[in-house]
This record gives C-alpha cells, structure tokens and sequence, in this order.
C-alpha cells in the first residue's frame, strides 16, 4: 500500500507534461480525487479562499501540477486509500500547498530533487507511508531536501558572507589608511 | 640567450610554516593510499560520499554557487550522495575564467591565499585562487606517490624541478612537508645546470618530456631514485628509457592548475593509458565521455562538476598493478605537437604555452609554417598586447634553439572545440 517515489517517478518521466493545465481543470481533477474517496471537495469559494489564504503568485501553477502527478502516475490511486476522514480536504490541501510555496511548475517538471519534495509533500500531507523508508528515514529525507528552508537558510548565510567581506574589506581599508598615514612621519 | 622571458616570481622563503601542515599532508597520503586499496566498491563510495557533506558548506559559502544552484532551483543540501551530481549544473573552464572571484569561499586566511594562473592552453587563461594547502598538496600526493612506486627517499631528499621552458626561472627552498627536504628548480637552459645537479643530487625529479630528454643526454648527473611527469603525451620511448636503460621509475601523473592532480598512469608496461584516479581526494564522474571532476578536497576554491576539456572515460576496476578504484581510459588531452629547431631538434610545442598565459587572449593557434618561420594567429586580442606578445615569444623561441625565429601575428577566427589545439606545425614529419 505504501507509496514508491521512484515508481511515481518513472511514471512522471514517461509521462512529461506537454503544455500547463488551465487551472479549472485543474481543479477539478484534485477534487475527482477526493471525490474517489467518498470526500466532499473544497467548493469553488473554498478554493478562492484557500488561494488568498497562501498568497503565493506560483498557486495555480502548482494545483497544475499537482493534478498531473495526479492523473499521470499511480499517485492518484494511492492517495484515494489515504484521503481518511480524519483531516477535511482543505486542512490537507492548505498543508500542501503552504509547504511547496517557493516551487516552480518548471522546477517540478524539470528538477529531479523539486520533483521529488513536490510528491513527498503530498505524501506527507496524506499522511502516507512511503516505500522501503521508516517514517523517520522520510522525515529526515524532506528535511534534506525542504527547498523553502534551504532558502531561508542560503540568504542567511549569503548575508553573514557580504557582511564578514566588508567586514574584512574596512579592515583592510584601516590597515591601508594608517600605513598611509604612518609613511608620512617615516618619510 | 634571453633569460629575461619569465615574469619575476614570488617565492615564499617561510618555509618553516609547512610543518603545522604536516599531519594533513600524511593523512592526505594515507587516504590516497586506502582509497587505491579499497577492493569494496560500496566501502568505496561511503568513503567519498562521507565528504560531501564538506562539499555543501564549501559551496554555501561560493557566491557564485548560490546564486547558479538557486537559480536551478537547486540547493546544496540536495546534494547527499554521488549519483545526485549529475543533477548539478557543470562549470566549465570559460565560466570559471569569467567567474574566478566569485566561485571560491570567503578564505579563513585570506593572506595565505595566492592566485595562480592556469597555463593558458585555451588562450584564455584561468586564474585560480588557492589556500595554502592547495598549494602544499603536491608534496602529500608525492608522499603517496613514492610510497606507490616503492620509492625510499634518502634523508633529507632533494626534490628538483627540471624546468626546460624557455623562462630560465630558478630558485632553491627548503621542503620540510617532503621529509625535511630542500625545493631546487633548475633551468636545462642556464650554463651551469650540469654542474648544479651533481651539487644536488636530486632524489626525485619533475620535468617534461624536453626536460627528461635533456636529463638523459646527461648521464654524468646522478639519476634520481623517481621520475614524475604531468606530460599528457609521454612518449613510450622516453618512458623506457628512463625505466629499462635508466632503472628509475617514471610516474606520469594528470593535474590541472585548477584541480589539482586527479590520476596518474599505471605503472605496469601493460598499463600505459591507463590513469587510476586519486580518490578520495577527487571524484571523476563515470561512464561518460567527458572528464567531469569534484573536488572533494577541502578548498578555498569549490570545484563542482567542473569539466577540464579533456576526454576519456572512467570506470571502475581491479587493476594487475594492484590498484583498486575508478581508472580513466580512452583519455586525450592536449594534441601533441613538436615543432623542429633548424638543428633538426624536435621541441614540445607545449613548452611554449606557458609564454601565452600571461597575455589576455581569446583564442590563438601557432603554426610552424617553415624552419624558422611561425604564424600566430589570435582571435580578439587587444592590439596593445600583439607586439609585446610576438617580442616575448620571439626570445622563448631563440631559448629553446631557434637562432632568429620570425612570428607573423594576425587576426583569425579560430572554431570553438572542446580542448583547443594551438599548436600546428605545417613541417613534413621528420624522415
């Protein structure tokens, strides 16, 4: 029953996406889903809420593709046996999508690692087990490859870099400046 | 004879500092060591993946990774094992000549760094910054090589660097990294470098072919106990010269400025060719046709996926030599290329590109097109830098046995390739 990654992967691969979903399209396919598994879908306000609530510009590039993995790989099938009653549809669909914020319809298609956080993330937001990995072992793997996170974390660093380089460079400026100055009295 | 082609060197006198370098240096030489003896591919690759982790701070670090990673939409961390990398974008020699500054990391000591120039075969010279062990490593891969030929150095061995380039530099330091041993480059073209090399009685030697040539036309300077060679095109003959007429190994190693050494060639007869890579200081990717490499050496300069220009494939394999790893085949680098003195000597043309490295230049190709007659063609060259360029050219020629060598320069179009061939000669071959 547990999900494989690299079965849905394979299947992506023979199935590229040839040009984007119109987004009512879409849609619908990711509420046929919850459908399949006996589950009212978010309703066409719920959406417009839930697209204000993520304010995020890549939204409805990201529900494209979420409905082509859907459509064109076994991850449909297998989210149906997850979709539990536990959790409504929006809470799972708000999960998803605040987490996949920064990812392009590019990156999912094209970027093997995007693609692969892309389908962990809906995997995580069914609550599924994933193939051949303990729970912790997932966990850790979506740590490693949390795109939002790394980038939070790479603009960290960038600016504690240009901070230390001007830091050296007024150091250096100083060093320059007094050897200057100090040449006058040796002179 | 001109001695006055080489730029002034800086030569670092502070020789003693090499010693808190020591311990890296021998265990550099015993990674080498295990990774040539691992027989377990999977031990193999844990061992390599296990520095990657190294790897992701370097290039979190490198400006010019960040900003190539994001916009990939990639991050450092997506890297975790060795198959990830060819996920990665590649860097090839004219990205890192147009982005030297920005690809290495902020240096914790940055007056320890110096920027060295690559040897300018593209015409398009690399600068390439380097830490102080990046510039220390050679001698702890010579401890792993030495150890790999069964070679014993005497205490104290003096190592030499039998320079038959037309520059004339020489200069003598002490060698603490290398068994408190002492540095001599020696120039074949100075008047006394016979009388200098029985003073020293060199332990190792590196040169070039023309240098090696030059060595065993003298054979009142004691032979060295180990030859090495980066040459690309060792001739078989010169090898068995040294190692069946002369009884001194030869190790012809591969190494790029930028790099750093990546393989060396086995040592059987059998195995001429064949280059064994210098795991786990370097990663060459397999099965392509192309010599991809990282770096997984620790490096104020991050080397991810960069492509040299030279062509073979790797694979892994047992080799008869006793080596176990990933050896490189099928590999050509530079086009060999001899040009002919009027005294009917032939010269690597090679030795001559060492010349062009110091000018700003696209692309060139230099032709013999008769005995004393050269054609340089440049593409996109300053005009400032043509005159100053055939002047110094002129006297490496008149070094290197040429008594008045004539350099035409002209503008070309010179076809992009892979590895550029500059060197051409139009001379019918000799015989």
């Amino acid at each position: 029953m547990a999900v494989s990654i690299a079965k849905l992967r394979e299947q992506l691969a023979a199935s590229p996406i040839v040009s984007p979903y119109p987004h009512d399209l879409a849609v619908a396919i990711v509420c046929d889903t919850f459908r399949m598994a006996s589950q009212k879908p978010p309703s066409q306000s719920e959406w417009a809420k839930l697209e204000q609530r993520v304010k995020n510009p890549l939204f409805r590039e990201q529900v494209g593709m979420l409905a082509h993995v859907l459509v064109s790989s076994e991850l449909r099938k297998k989210s149906v046996l997850y979709l539990t009653a536990d959790r409504t549809p929006l809470a799972r669909l708000q999960q998803f999508f605040e987490e996949v914020q920064p990812l392009t319809a590019e990156m999912v298609r094209s970027n093997a690692f995007r693609q692969e956080e892309f389908l962990r993330k809906w995997v995580a937001a069914l609550g599924a087990d994933i193939e051949g990995e303990t729970a912790q072992e997932s966990k850790s793997r979506l740590n490693a490859l949390d795109y939002r996170q790394a980038v939070a974390d790479l603009r960290k660093v960038e600016e504690a870099r240009k901070q230390e380089a001007e830091r050296r460079l007024k150091m250096l400026q100083e060093a320059q400046q007094k050897e200057a100055e100090a040449r006058g009295w040796r002179e | 004879m001109t001695l006055g082609v080489a730029p002034r060197a800086r030569i670092r006198r502070d020789t003693w500092t090499q010693r808190a370098h020591l311990p890296w240096a021998l265990e550099v030489a015993a990674g080498l060591g295990r990774g040539a003896a691992t027989v377990d591919e999977a031990v193999a690759r844990a061992e390599l993946e296990a520095r990657l982790g190294g790897l992701r701070d370097a290039l979190q670090g490198s400006p010019y990774y960040l900003r190539t990673l994001r916009e990939a939409g990639l991050h450092p961390g997506d890297l975790q094992r060795l198959e990830d990398l060819r996920h990665f974008p590649a860097l090839d020699r004219a990205t890192l000549a147009r982005h030297w500054e920005d690809v290495p990391t902020l240096p914790t000591a940055s007056d320890e760094c110096v920027v060295v120039k690559s040897s300018g075969t593209t015409g398009d010279p690399v600068n390439v910054l380097r830490d102080r062990r990046d510039c220390l490593l050679m001698w702890a891969v010579l401890r792993f090589f030495t150890e790999r030929t069964g070679t014993v150095p005497p205490p104290r061995p003096r190592v030499v660097l039998l320079d038959a380039l037309p520059g004339g530099l020489e200069y003598s330091v002490r060698l603490p990294l290398f068994h408190d041993g002492a540095l001599h480059r020696v120039s074949v073209l100075r008047d006394d470098a016979v009388a200098r090399l029985q003073r020293v009685r060199a332990a190792v030697v590196f040169s070039d072919p023309e240098g090696l040539r030059w060595l065993l036309a003298h054979p009142e300077v004691p032979a060295p106990r180990l030859v090495l060679t980066s040459a690309q095109h060792l001739p078989r003959a010169l090898r068995d010269a040294w190692v069946h007429g002369r009884g001194v190994q030869v190790l012809n190693y591969y190494a790029s400025t930028e790099t750093g050494p990546l393989a060396w060639e086995c040592l059987e007869d059998a195995g001429q060719g064949r280059f064994h890579v210098l795991t786990p200081d370097v990663w060459l990717e397999p099965d392509g046709d192309e010599v991809v490499v990282t770096r997984l050496r620790p490096s104020v300069l991050p080397l991810l996926r960069y492509r040299p220009g030279d062509t073979g494939t790797v694979q892994r394999d047992a080799c008869a030599c006793g080596f176990h790893g990933w050896t490189l085949t099928g590999f050509s680098g530079r086009g060999a290329c001899a040009f002919h003195t009027p005294a009917g000597r032939a010269v690597d043309a090679w030795s001559l590109a060492w010349v062009f490295k110091h000018h700003p230049l696209r692309a060139f190709r230099l032709t013999q097109v008769d005995l004393e007659r050269f054609t340089l063609e440049l593409a996109g060259a300053p005009p400032e830098v043509v005159g100053p360029l055939c002047e110094r050219l002129g006297a490496a020629l008149r070094n290197l046995g040429w008594p008045s060598p004539r350099v035409e320069a002209r503008e070309a179009e010179l076809p992009p390739s892979a590895k550029p061939l500059p060197f051409h000669s139009r001379l019918p071959p000799p015989g």
